[in-house]
């Protein structure tokens, strides 16, 4: 059942995508269990690579399972742990097994993650490798030597609209935009405010790109203080904070499912941008409930 | 200069187990500044290792401005210790990794055709500008200097990610990076300096990947030789 995302990133579809995030290990259950319940109801499947600088069960493999479950992937590739040779090799390879759509990400520190010692490659980054994808897709490899078999991806990208201070963020994005992509998902979005800002001005450098808007989950008003004062580029508003916060032990998720429901129906509604990806972080059958509270799933 | 620290006593002491007679040798250079092989470090690493047991046949410190790293120095001064070189079990070098081996190679083994054990007394942590008192890590000697575009900050030093094109998402709200928040990022200098330049133009084009063969190592250099005379 191929839905070819970038016929619908061309259509006039408010765009729904998921994040999936792999297992720390080989037990695949929960993921596929997932990618069944989410299949029918987004346009793709966007797969974190090491979220966090957290080893796990890698991008591309977890690409593959949803191919093989009938989904269509978005296959992110983070510049942390590759470099051009291994970024290059992994895109043949996710090329030849189907694999279309990628999101091309910097990665997380490893001071974040589980394997603080390791050495970073950063060897080319976010931008450089939106290039790198633009030549594979002409046929050549970043040295310039032919290609034995084409490759065509979708190239998706990150901004954080509510980056304080914005401009620096605005102005890699400019790059982003002039190395030429199809999407862009942004981090975390509550003030929408922000993100109209944001969709002004890459609207005014190219209106071809589709913009999806960050949904992240809240869970209770920890979790949002937490992201507050952790997540660079995240700004919960105090009022959504403090609408969590009284509500009773419990019953977070379901506030959390209302709001995140409320902001995407008003982005749709509004016409703010053109889709959504939702970022569940953990609870990705609750997308379904999601996509309900919002208003775009009826059942 | 070589930013450096003193290595643990235990491990410098576990080097020695089996070495009675020592030769200590400091540098003039980085090792003085950052105080890891001046006089006063040298003096205090000989009265350690005779407190356990070693036999100090030379405490070597040489004058600031002389470098250890630097041969025909290192080489003059050794000579005059030449007996005690000749009869140590261990050389202990009070300096960087490049004094180190600019001792182990082209004095004891290719002026004094001597094979030694000799051992680190200090950790390098790069190369560094600063001072008085507070160093910091400038530049990676990538090979091809960038400063020109990036308004004389390098991103590859500076930025915790070393990207060319811009911050990533991790930039907090005080222009703080966020794998070390006690520091700047890069990028927001950068871009703060364009901007008071009036050439924040140059912070939208995009920087090619970095040619890293020209950090391939070992790097080497042919000069011609200063007068020291």
């Amino acid at each position: 059942m191929a839905k070819q995302f970038r016929k619908i990133l061309k259509s006039d579809k408010f765009i729904i995508t998921a994040e999936i995030g792999p297992v720390k290990g080989t037990n695949v259950k929960k993921m596929i269990d997932d990618i069944e319940i989410l299949k029918t109801k987004v346009d793709a499947l966007n797969v974190t690579d090491n979220q966090s600088a957290v080893m796990r069960y890698p991008s591309l493999g977890t690409c593959l399972l949803i191919k093989e479950h009938g989904e269509e992937p978005i296959f992110q590739i983070t510049c942390r742990d590759r470099n051009r040779l291994s970024i290059q090799a992994d895109l043949l390879f996710a090329f030849s097994r189907g694999i279309e759509n990628t999101l091309c990400l910097t990665g997380d520190s490893l001071k974040m993650g589980d394997h603080p010692e390791a050495k970073p490659v950063y060897d080319i980054d976010s931008v450089q490798l939106i290039q790198l994808i633009h030549n594979l897709n002409s046929g050549k490899d970043l040295s310039g030597n032919n290609l034995d078999g084409r490759v065509d991806f979708c190239i998706g990208a990150s901004a954080t609209p509510s980056a304080d201070p914005i401009e620096p963020q605005l102005i890699k994005f400019e790059k982003k935009l002039k190395a030429g992509i199809d999407f862009v998902q942004t981090q975390a979005v509550y003030n929408l405010d922000e993100l109209k800002r944001f969709v002004d001005y890459s609207r005014n450098i190219d209106k071809s790109v589709k913009i999806l808007a960050g949904i992240v989950l809240l869970v209770g008003a920890g979790m949002a203080k937490w992201m507050n004062e952790n997540i660079p580029g995240i700004s919960v508003p105090q009022n959504l904070i403090d609408k969590l916060a009284k509500i009773p032990k419990g019953e977070g998720l379901s506030k959390g499912i209302e709001i995140a429901g409320n902001l995407i129906k008003r982005i749709k509604d509004e016409k703010i941008c053109d889709g959504v990806h939702i970022m569940a972080i953990g609870k990705e059958e609750k997308v379904p409930d999601i996509l309900k509270a919002a208003g775009i799933l009826k059942i | 200069m070589i930013g450096q620290v003193k290595k643990p006593i235990e491990e410098i002491l576990d080097y020695l187990d089996s070495k009675k007679k020592i030769v200590i040798y400091g540098c003039g250079g980085c090792a003085t500044v950052f105080h890891t092989g001046g006089e006063p470090e040298v003096n205090e690493m000989k009265d350690i290792l005779i407190e356990n047991g070693k036999d100090i046949l030379a405490a070597i410190s040489p004058p600031f401005g002389e470098f250890t790293c630097y041969a025909p120095w290192s080489k003059k001064r050794m000579n005059s210790y030449k007996k005690q070189i000749n009869d140590c079990n261990a050389i202990l070098m009070l300096c960087c990794g490049d004094g180190l081996q600019v001792v182990r190679e082209y004095i004891l083994e290719n002026e004094f055709g001597l094979t030694k054990s000799i051992y680190p007394a200090t950790n390098p942590v790069g190369h560094m500008g600063g001072g008085p008192s507070l160093f910091r890590e400038k530049c990676i000697q990538c090979g091809e200097c960038e400063l020109g575009k990036v308004s004389g900050i390098c991103p590859m030093t500076q930025c915790a990610k070393g990207l060319l094109n811009g911050p990533c998402g991790g930039t907090k709200k005080d222009g703080k990076c966020e794998v070390n928040p006690d520091n700047d990022c890069a990028w927001v200098l950068i871009y703060r300096r364009l901007k008071e330049l009036g050439e924040l133009d140059k912070m939208r084009e995009i920087i090619q990947p970095k040619d890293w063969s020209k950090m391939q190592r070992p790097r080497e250099l042919e000069v011609e030789p200063l007068s020291l005379e």
